[in-house]
């Protein structure tokens, strides 16, 4: 009789132990230029850096840190993550092309950049493009507005040309706000004068 | 008296339903495979190819299912099968300083690949588990949160 009582309870605990808690396994990834970042994996009872490419640590439970850090086999990691990996979109990317003061025409090297947005575009087949337009900070801030769209449109214009639905082109034209180079009002910087293409 | 009523209620819909839509978006789904969807507000929908994302939507995915989506700063996440993900926070205003990017994994697999909120600040992205936080610093990574089998 007592021996039962004792094996219902040990059962009882088993099944409460392995109902507490998900096991958390987590795998720092190269970039796609081969780089690597950081990641921090902490719970309550302490934390586990990971930065080499395929390192790995899990978490198994709120009473233990994550586990020491150890290398995974690329080949097992990309099995485990077969399905995520698969469907990952590739990540978007942004170009600028740049403008003379007063000007919206775009330069030779400038339409033949244009043609490695198309490859980007294709590649992903983008339906999310995004064109923003800019000035630099000569001028009122009425004219640069209307810069800054006639720059983005100048740059749309051409990709519908080249066969891109005009449905997936969003424009934006910000005159001279946002700079990539901050300057005082009236002070003429053609690295501000500029189109920014983002394919996702 | 009673049409008052009715007015009041009809501007009331109108008001939410405007309010929602005004809501920024997260991001979009840009490839689905197999059971897919997006759970709002405990609705669960068939998820589509550049379906909009918002905050609190929760990714899911069945036995056979997997999602890509593109989020707003151009972080991209996947998720493979039997997966559920919400995303618990996001705002992309870098006028404004608000850069921050939160997901909640229940269980299933995950790849991020990071954007501009982990780039421009380094406490931006945050991924909950229920035995851990990870906090992202510019990094591709994978997460797999498998439940305790009974």
């Amino acid at each position: 009789m007592r021996i039962k009582k004792i094996m219902l309870h040990l059962v009882l605990l088993v099944i409460l132990l392995s109902g507490c808690a998900s096991t958390t396994q987590v795998v720092i990834l190269p970039d796609p230029d081969g780089k690597v970042g950081t990641l921090e994996v902490s719970n309550v009872k302490g934390t586990q850096t990971l930065n080499q490419p395929w390192q790995a640590t899990e978490s198994a439970s709120m009473d233990k840190a994550p586990s020491e850090p150890n290398i995974l086999e690329e080949k097992q990691v990309r099995q485990v993550f077969r399905e995520a990996l698969e469907a990952q979109p590739i990540q978007p990317v942004s170009f600028i092309i740049y403008f003379r003061k007063d000007s919206s025409a775009l330069s030779q090297e400038s339409i033949a950049l244009l043609t490695k947005v198309m490859d980007e575009i294709h590649a992903r087949k983008s339906t999310d493009i995004i064109i923003s337009g800019y000035t630099d900070a000569v001028g009122s801030v009425d004219y640069d507005r209307r810069l800054s769209l006639q720059r983005a449109k100048a740059v749309a214009d051409i990709l519908v040309a080249k066969g891109i639905d005009r449905k997936n082109i969003q424009i934006t034209y910000h005159g001279k706000s946002n700079p990539l180079i901050p300057t005082p009002d009236g002070v003429p910087e053609p690295r501000n004068r500029r189109v920014e293409i983002t394919v996702r | 008296m009673r049409i008052s009523v009715i007015i009041i209620c009809f501007v009331f819909i109108w008001c939410i339903g405007t309010s929602a839509a005004a809501e920024p978006r997260a991001g979009f789904v840009k490839n689905v495979s197999g059971e897919a969807f997006i759970e709002r507000n405990k609705v669960l929908t068939a998820a589509k190819v550049k379906d909009e994302l918002m905050e609190n939507d929760v990714l899911v995915t069945g036995r056979s299912g997997s999602m890509g989506v593109i989020l707003q700063d151009n972080s991209v996440m996947s998720i493979g099968p039997n997966t559920r993900l919400a995303i618990s926070k996001f705002a992309f205003e870098p006028a404004d300083e608000k850069l921050s990017f939160t997901a909640q994994i229940k269980k299933g697999t995950m790849v991020y690949l990071s954007g501009l909120i982990a780039k421009l600040n380094r406490s931006g992205v945050k991924f909950d588990t229920p035995t851990a936080v990870c906090g992202v610093r510019g990094t591709h990574f994978a997460i797999k949160v498998e439940e305790p089998g009974i």
